[in-house]
């Protein structure tokens, strides 16, 4: 089974899944305001170090702290992590971001880890949401206690939340070689993990812009989503989500959204206000904007990648339409999920083990067939044309380097800054 | 026991509010203790949160700030449950009086639709409403309809959702009032000369239906008078033909009780309800429950989202006891036993 089949079933996709129940927005609210807050603004690496306690962890390393030295010298593609792995583990992910076997039943990147290792894996695709998985994690985190999760996923901002609250570790670099080896080049120095050892990407995603071709025309720019051009005057969406639309108006603006100051939010939210009152913005959706340019009521849209790939599949026979995906040449936005070890987590070396497991091009290649987004690690497309030359070769799963250039990962906000950003980004919403 | 129960006579209705009311302490009033001193926060929920007393001025300021958020809910639902009045009174009228024998297959038509998620059912009206959509289609293929016209992203669109999704809530308790109707009681106006409402019917129907589509013309910025004009002359012509006497002066009161649980069934849900802005609104049409999600899911402010929860609550009271003070079933019925 391909990835196509399997998401032709959920038109609504996983970050936007329960985005509207209200259920789960209380059990979040709820569960966040159950404890009081105690005050933890320490730097990340003193705090991460200073409350990782778990004993089976300094046990892991001590017994091969003589062999890492060698070990991460000789890091290549078949280098070896150092640490010895325990019995278990438990790592916490987003729906449909692991390699599923035929029968649906197994994941066998993760089975190839157990036989080799011994290490039993308990993956939960219990993330459905940043917001509502932080408020599960949060007062264990707060209370300096285990969470229970070795391993987190988390979308970028929540990640640099998490390191600037100093609630996750640091990582033994010397328990991965292949992350050290084959992380590729734009996921490093991000600003909010300077050092690169709090976060290791998982899959990336790219914000650009949709569009029907037949109406609109070719788009390379994103002053259209902003220009009130009679093809497409209230028929354009934007994104809800906050550091994507910013983040594609400040590009627009010629401003720098992987340094964002409120000065460029000011000039952001204008812009995007002016498009609003000048009727060119027909709304502001989560995924819909996919549904919305299937059906015309869209022809121009801000749109992720992953969505892209879905509604391409889906319209290639459809005459009327001509849907296309750009990273406009002002260029576009990089999300990323994150792989991260939070405080407390009980077997921190093997979570580093099996965080590296999947910078073994070949693992991450069996992965990506899979998931179809964007792989952080190199030689994966290598590896995959060997067994899916179709994935290997699709731009919007691995983009070529031009494209990879002009994306950009918006850079990190403080608490201040990030509530100024949010209650700005509501007026722009309608809602504030 | 016997004997017990009977020298202790109170104990078997506290025993059966028992349920109830531990079922409302513990998900009830705890929570909405909780959310009242959350409104009373300060702070974020990365340093903590503080309570105090001073931060009453959460409520006057968050009121200044939103107003126009909580006036735009009060519109959308007043609107939305006088067009449900309309919709559901004939509806539950004629199935009551002319249901005959299809009157429960009738009743199940009208809860059928909520055999389905209220999520999907929205959903299902962007397909209905959207701008190539089967209505909007084909009046623009016959050219009734100039292309760029379109109602999904609309008020319009918000409050015919709300109207759609709450229908039920005010069709059964109508129903239920106008089935309890003696029809002796109609005959017996009838032998008392109650004939058709003339000319009586047609200035109450104009000035009814004037003023209703008057206020929609007003609030969605569209010609009042021509929409009053329009409003009055479809409402005195409604009144004209199908308003009786014996219904203005019988069946109508005996229904009110109906009317007004219908009302708030429809009123108090439509008022806090945030799906069908989102769905089928646009940026302008947002109400005052997006606002409190988005504090709560997306900016995690949960001391101004309490606050304005709260604010919505209390503002709820105040309609409602005006409504009940308006509307409230014994002085109405006492009146229509009195004119």
């Amino acid at each position: 089974m391909t990835t196509t089949d399997k998401l032709a079933g959920t038109p609504i996709s996983r970050r936007q899944l329960l985005q509207g129940s209200a259920l789960l927005g209380v059990a979040a609210f709820l569960a966040a305001c159950g404890t009081k807050g105690t005050a933890s603004a320490a730097p990340s690496t003193a705090a991460s170090t200073a409350a990782s306690p778990a004993p089976s962890v300094a046990a892991a390393s001590g017994a091969t702290a003589g062999a890492s030295a060698s070990a991460s010298a000789a890091a290549s593609a078949t280098a070896q992590p150092t640490a010895t792995p325990s019995t278990t583990l438990k790592w916490a992910n987003w729906t449909y971001y692991m390699d599923i076997s035929a029968d649906g039943k197994t994941h066998p990147t993760l089975d190839a880890f157990t036989t080799k290792y011994g290490t039993k894996i308990d993956y939960e695709e219990v993330i459905d949401d940043n917001e509502n998985f932080f408020g599960k994690i949060q007062p264990a985190l707060q209370a300096n206690q285990d969470t229970g999760w070795d391993i987190i996923t988390m979308t970028d901002w929540m990640a640099a939340r998490l390191i600037r609250l100093g609630w996750v570790q640091s990582f033994n670099l010397a328990n991965m070689p292949n992350f050290v080896a084959n992380l590729k080049d734009n996921y490093k120095n991000v600003g909010w993990d300077p050092d690169g050892t709090h976060h290791a990407p998982w899959q990336s995603g790219m914000t650009g812009i949709g569009f029907d071709q037949n109406v609109t025309g070719a788009v390379t720019s994103l002053a259209a989503l902003f220009t009130a051009d009679p093809r497409w005057v209230g028929k354009v969406d934007m994104l809800t989500e906050m550091r994507d639309t910013i983040g594609l108006a400040m590009l627009h603006l010629g401003l720098d959204p992987t340094n964002p100051t409120r000065d460029a939010c000011d000039k952001a939210v204008a812009a995007l206000n002016q498009a609003k009152s000048d009727g060119i913005i027909r709304g502001f959706k989560g995924n819909a904007y996919a549904k919305d340019l299937r059906e015309s009521a869209a022809v121009l849209t801000m749109a992720w990648s992953g969505d892209m790939i879905q509604v391409l599949t889906d319209t290639a026979k459809n005459k009327k339409l001509d849907i296309k995906f750009n990273v406009a040449d002002e260029g576009g936005m990089l999300w990323t999920d994150n792989s991260m070890i939070p405080n407390g987590a009980q077997h921190k070396g093997t979570a580093e083990m099996l965080i590296d497991w999947y910078y073994i091009p070949e693992n991450a290649a069996l992965v990506e067939d899979y998931v179809n987004y964007i792989c952080p690690c190199k030689g994966a497309d290598v590896a995959l044309k060997k067994i899916d030359p179709a994935v290997a070769s699709n731009p919007l799963i691995f983009p070529p380097d031009a494209t990879m250039a002009k994306l950009k990962i918006f850079g990190p906000l403080n608490e201040a800054d990030e509530k100024y950003f949010n209650e700005q980004f509501a007026t722009v919403l309608g809602v504030g | 026991m016997g004997t017990f129960l009977k020298r202790h006579h109170w104990i078997t209705p506290l025993a059966l509010l028992a349920p109830g009311g531990l079922w409302l302490l513990v998900f009830y009033v705890y929570p909405a203790f909780q959310m009242f001193l959350a409104s009373l926060w300060s702070g974020s929920l990365e340093t903590g949160y503080t309570l105090s007393l001073d931060n009453w001025v959460n409520y006057p300021n968050s009121l200044a700030k939103y107003a126009p958020f909580f006036l735009r809910s009060i519109v959308y639902a007043a609107a939305a449950t006088t067009t449900t009045f309309l919709i559901a009174y004939p509806l539950a009228y004629t199935i009551a009086f002319k249901g005959g024998r299809y009157k429960n297959l009738l009743l199940f038509l009208v809860v059928a639709p909520f055999f389905t998620s209220f999520l999907l059912r929205t959903f299902s009206w962007q397909v209905i409403l959207g701008d190539d959509g089967p209505v909007l289609g084909l009046l623009k293929t016959i050219h009734l309809l100039p292309e760029t016209f379109r109602v999904l992203a609309t008020p319009m669109a918000v409050i015919a959702g709300i109207t759609y999704n709450f229908l039920p809530f005010m069709t059964l308790p109508v129903y239920v009032a106008l089935e309890k109707v003696d029809f002796r009681l109609v005959e017996a106006a009838r032998d008392l000369y109650a004939g058709p409402w003339r000319p009586g019917g047609a200035i109450v129907g104009g000035i009814v239906g004037g003023v209703l589509l008057g206020v929609l013309g007003i609030v969605f910025n569209g010609s009042a008078i021509l929409f009053a004009l329009a409003g009055a002359a479809v409402g005195a012509l409604i009144f004209h033909f199908l308003v009786s006497e014996s219904f203005i002066r019988v069946t109508f009161p005996l229904s009110v009780s109906g009317v007004f649980a219908g009302g708030l069934l429809t009123f108090i849900p439509a008022i806090g309800d945030y799906i069908n802005a989102e769905l089928l609104g646009n940026p302008g049409t947002n109400m005052i429950g997006n606002v409190i999600q988005n504090k709560f899911l997306t900016q995690n402010d949960y001391p101004i989202a309490s606050t304005l929860s709260f604010i919505l609550m209390a503002g709820v009271l105040v309609v409602v006891t005006i409504y009940a003070r308006v509307l409230g079933t014994e002085e109405l019925s006492a009146a229509a036993a009195r004119a």
